[in-house]
C-alpha cells in the first residue's frame, strides 16, 4: 500500500482522490475535535472546516454537546449559532467547558423552512465561527445547498438529525452516528457512517465528558460501605444549602455517600456533588 | 468669481439607469452630490451651476476641481460641463455646448452668445429677432433706458448679472437637515411587499443625502397614504379618524449607509404587513442619524473575513422570524438553574449596546471572559462547580412519574451522585426546595433530577411517600 501511495503522489493526483483503503490525505483545514481517537478515524485528523458535517442521534437522546463541545470552545471568538436547539443550552454548563454564553446565538425557528433559512443566513455571516442546526425533515438538495455556503464561507458547520436519516443521501462530508453506550460505562458510541475513506467498521467509544463529572461519575461507581458516609459538613453558601449524605434517610436505601477519590488538591473547596457519591 | 454649469448630457436619463437603483427625484440627489465641491449650487432649468472660486485651492486647482467633478463616480456621467465668470455665461455656453466642441464654447466670448441662451430673453425672442439682435453683445449695446421700456426690467437686470454688474442671487441648494422625500407611486400599490420597489428609490435618495452629510442611518420611517376612495366603507372610516396613513419604522443598531441591508430588512417587515387599500404616496423620513465614523481596513487582505456583520445577521434574522425567536444569553448569579441565565432578545441587546451585549463579547471575547471573573479564585471555583450542570436545560422542569419509590424517565433511573441540596428564591415568594441528583437512564443517558423537598408548598411530613420528582437538565 505504501508503494501505490507513493506512485500516486509521484503522478500528481488531484489531492480530492484518495485511495480506498485509506483516509482522505488533505480534506482542507480541520480542527481537532478534542479526542485522540476520534481524531485518528477522522480525515485530516478533525472536523472538517467549510464543510457540512452530520450527527444523528436516535430520538430523544442527546449527545451532541459532548461531542462537539471541545471543538466549539476552541474554534475562535466568534459567535456560536443554534438553529432549532431542542431544550434551552444551558450557559453555565457550557462555559465551565470553554464556550463562554457570551458567544451563543439561539435560534428558534419552529418550521423547517425558517430554520434552513436561518441556517444559511448565519453561515453567510462574518462574525459566526459555527453553525449547529437541528434539522428533522430536510432534502438532500437543501443541504446541498447549506453545504455550499459553508464551504464558500469557511464554517464550522453540524447538521443533527435523527437517526432515520441515516438511509437518505445526504452531501455532508463526514456523517457520524452517536448515542450513548448500552452499558454502564457512560461512555459515548460513535459510528461513522460515511467519511473519506474506508468504512469503519468498528463503532468507536469515547469517553467525552468533562473531567470533573467524570470523577465524579468513577467515584459513583466505586462500591463503598455505608459506614462511610461523610462526616464533613460544608459551610452552605448564602442562599443555598449543600448537606451531604442521606437527607432524612427517605431516600432508598441503596443510595448511600462516600468519599471520592479526587486527588488531594482538588478536595478543599467545592460543593456536595464532588466530594459525595451513591452507588446504586 | 468662477462658475461651472454642468447638465446631463441629452441622451442620459436622469434616472440614472446604470445604477443598481434609481433614484426618488434624481434632479435635486444630483444637487446635493454637487454640494461637497461648493456650497453655492444653484439649479437652473435642468442644469446646475455652482460657484467655486472658494473651493478652488480646496481641490488643488480649477483643473483638479474639474477632473473631480467629472471622475465617473455618479450614476449620470456623461455630463456635459462650461465654465465662465457668470453663472449666466457658464449657463449660456452650455446650451451652445451641444453644438460646438467643449473647448470651444468655453472660449466663446460673452458678446458671442446667441440670445436664446439667456433665460430672461426667451419670452421677448421673436421681437428681439425682429429687431436684428441676435447675440448678447448686440443686446448689450442697445441704450438701458429703451430697453427696459420696451422689456421690462428683468431683461436689463438679467444682462447686468450675466456681465457681472450685479450680484447673482439665487435659492441655493441646501442639504437639508433631515431626510424627507415623498414618492408618488406611477401605479396604485394593492401589496404591501409590491411597496418595496418605491422604497427602494427612497432608499437610494437617502443614501447620497447620507454621503453628503457624512452621516449612518440609525432609525428610519416609511410612510404610506392609503387611497381612500378605492378602499371600503369600513378604511373610509378609519381615514377619517385619522388613520389613512401607515407606517412602518425600521431600526439598526449600527449607523450604516448600506441601503442593501436596510431594503432586506424593510422587505421582511413589508412582508408582514396587510394593506387595507392600495398605496399611492410614499414618503421616506430619517428619524435618527449619527456621524459615520470612518471604517478601518486591515493592512494585510487575508484578515477580512467575508460575510456580513454579526449585527446584520441578528436584524435579518429577528424581521424574519421574529424578535423573540433569537435570542443570546446573559450570565445572573442565582442557585436557581432556571434563573443562572436569561435568554433576552439578540436585538434589544445590540441596540442597547450593553458591555454585556452580543457585539461586545464576540469582538473581545477574551477580555470579557476576563473582566466577568472579577473575582479570579471564586471566579474558577464556580467554573468547577459549574462543570456539574447539565448542558441542556428543560424549560419546565418535566414531572416524573414514580413506580416503587424510583422516579422513571424511559425506563427506571438510577441515581448515581447527590443531593445537590438547593434552597433560594424565598425571599421572591417563590421558594425552591430541591435536592438535585445526577441519575442514569438506560436508554437517555445521564439525566439531571431533582426532587422538590417536602415541605416545600406547605405539605404535611405525613406525605412522604407522595415525593415529586422532576427531570430538569439532560447531560448531553
Amino acid at each position: 500500500m505504501p508503494a501505490s501511495a507513493h506512485l500516486l503522489s509521484r503522478i500528481g493526483v488531484h489531492p480530492d482522490v484518495w485511495q480506498a483503503d485509506a483516509l482522505a490525505g488533505s480534506p482542507g483545514r480541520v480542527l481537532a475535535t478534542g479526542d485522540a481517537v476520534l481524531d485518528a478515524q477522522l480525515p485530516g485528523g478533525g472536523w472538517p472546516l467549510g464543510a457540512l458535517s452530520e450527527i444523528l442521534q436516535p430520538p430523544g437522546v442527546y449527545s451532541e454537546w459532548r461531542l462537539l463541545l471541545p471543538a466549539l470552545a476552541r474554534c475562535g471568538t466568534g459567535a456560536v449559532v443554534l438553529v432549532g436547539a431542542p431544550q434551552i443550552p444551558f450557559g453555565p454548563a457550557l462555559g465551565a467547558q470553554g464556550l463562554l454564553p457570551q458567544r451563543l446565538l439561539w435560534v428558534a425557528g419552529q418550521a423547517g423552512a425558517q430554520r434552513l433559512w436561518a441556517t444559511e443566513q448565519a453561515l453567510r455571516c462574518a462574525d459566526v465561527d459555527a453553525v449547529l442546526a437541528w434539522l428533522v425533515q430536510v432534502r438532500p438538495e437543501q443541504l446541498r445547498r447549506l453545504q455550499m455556503a459553508a464551504a464558500e464561507y469557511d464554517k464550522l458547520f453540524f447538521v443533527l438529525r435523527p437517526e432515520q436519516a441515516q438511509n437518505e443521501s445526504s452531501p455532508a462530508v463526514l456523517r457520524l452516528w452517536v448515542a450513548p453506550t448500552a452499558d454502564q460505562s457512560d461512555a459515548l458510541e460513535v459510528r461513522a457512517l460515511k467519511r473519506r475513506g474506508p468504512p469503519l467498521t468498528q463503532a468507536l467509544r469515547l469517553a467525552a465528558r468533562p473531567a470533573r463529572l467524570a470523577q465524579l461519575l468513577v467515584a459513583s461507581q466505586m462500591d463503598v460501605a455505608p459506614t462511610l458516609v461523610a462526616t464533613r459538613t460544608a459551610l452552605p453558601p448564602e442562599g443555598a444549602h449543600f448537606t451531604l449524605g442521606r437527607p432524612g434517610g427517605e431516600i432508598s436505601p441503596t443510595l448511600v455517600a462516600a468519599r471520592t477519590a479526587l486527588p488531594p488538591g482538588e478536595t478543599g473547596s467545592g460543593d456536595a456533588l464532588d466530594r459525595t457519591a451513591a452507588c446504586a | 468669481m468662477h462658475w461651472i454649469a454642468l447638465q446631463p448630457a441629452p441622451d442620459t436619463a436622469l434616472a440614472g439607469a446604470q445604477g443598481e437603483a434609481s433614484l426618488a427625484d434624481a434632479a435635486t440627489a444630483w444637487a446635493w452630490w454637487a454640494l461637497q465641491f461648493t456650497p453655492l449650487v444653484a439649479r437652473m432649468e435642468a442644469a446646475l451651476v455652482m460657484e467655486v472660486s472658494g473651493s478652488e485651492r480646496l481641490f488643488g486647482g480649477r483643473a483638479a476641481l474639474l477632473d473631480q467633478i467629472l471622475k465617473p463616480n455618479w450614476p449620470l456621467v456623461p455630463v456635459e460641463c462650461a465654465q465662465g465668470a457668470t453663472s449666466l455665461i457658464a449657463f449660456g455656453r452650455l446650451q451652445c455646448a451641444g453644438r460646438q466642441a467643449r473647448g470651444d464654447a468655453d472660449a466663446m466670448p460673452a458678446d458671442a452668445l446667441p440670445l436664446h441662451t439667456l433665460v430672461a430673453a426667451r419670452a421677448h425672442l421673436p421681437t428681439l429677432a425682429r429687431l436684428g439682435l441676435r447675440t448678447w453683445g448686440q443686446l448689450c449695446a442697445l441704450p438701458r433706458g429703451g430697453l427696459v421700456r420696451r422689456f421690462g426690467a428683468g431683461l436689463v437686470d438679467a444682462l447686468d448679472c450675466a456681465y457681472g454688474q450685479r450680484a447673482e442671487v439665487y435659492p441655493w441648494v441646501i442639504l437639508p437637515e433631515v431626510f424627507d422625500a415623498p414618492l408618488e407611486l406611477s401605479a396604485s400599490v394593492e401589496t404591501a411587499s409590491a411597496l418595496l420597489f418605491g422604497a427602494r428609490r427612497l432608499l437610494a435618495q437617502l443614501q447620497v443625502w447620507l454621503r453628503a452629510r457624512q452621516r449612518g442611518v440609525l432609525a428610519l420611517e416609511l410612510l404610506w397614504e392609503l387611497d381612500a376612495r378605492r378602499s371600503n366603507a369600513l378604511h373610509v372610516d378609519a381615514h377619517h379618524s385619522g388613520a389613512g396613513q401607515g407606517r412602518l419604522v425600521l431600526r439598526t443598531a449600527q449607523a450604516t449607509q448600506d441601503m442593501q441591508h436596510l431594503a432586506r430588512l424593510l422587505g421582511e417587515q413589508l412582508a408582514q404587513v396587510t394593506l387595507p387599500a392600495p398605496v399611492l404616496y410614499l414618503r421616506l423620513r430619517s428619524l435618527q442619524t449619527q456621524p459615520l465614523a470612518g471604517e478601518s481596513v486591515s493592512l494585510l487582505p487575508d484578515d477580512v473575513r467575508q460575510g456580513d456583520s454579526l449585527h446584520q445577521l441578528l436584524e435579518r434574522l429577528s424581521a424574519r422570524l421574529g424578535a423573540e425567536q433569537v435570542r443570546c444569553a446573559t450570565l445572573h448569579a442565582d442557585h436557581r438553574p432556571e434563573r443562572m441565565q436569561r435568554w433576552s432578545v439578540a436585538v434589544n441587546a445590540a441596540q442597547a449596546g450593553s458591555a454585556k451585549g452580543l457585539g461586545f463579547a464576540i469582538k473581545s471575547g477574551a477580555a470579557c471572559a476576563h473582566s466577568t471573573g472579577a473575582g479570579g479564585q471564586n471566579d474558577s471555583k464556580n467554573i468547577q462547580e459549574s462543570a456539574l450542570y447539565p448542558t441542556w436545560l428543560l424549560a419546565t422542569p418535566l414531572r416524573l412519574t414514580v413506580h416503587q419509590g424510583n422516579p422513571q424517565y424511559q425506563g427506571p433511573l438510577t441515581l448515581l451522585a447527590g443531593p445537590q441540596r438547593l434552597e433560594s428564591g424565598w425571599l421572591e415568594g417563590d421558594a425552591a426546595l430541591r435536592d438535585y441528583y445526577v441519575a442514569r437512564s438506560a436508554t437517555a443517558g445521564l439525566v439531571w433530577v431533582y426532587r422538590e423537598r417536602l415541605g416545600a408548598k406547605g405539605a404535611g411530613v405525613g406525605i412522604q411517600a407522595q415525593a415529586c420528582w422532576y427531570l430538569h437538565g439532560l447531560f448531553a
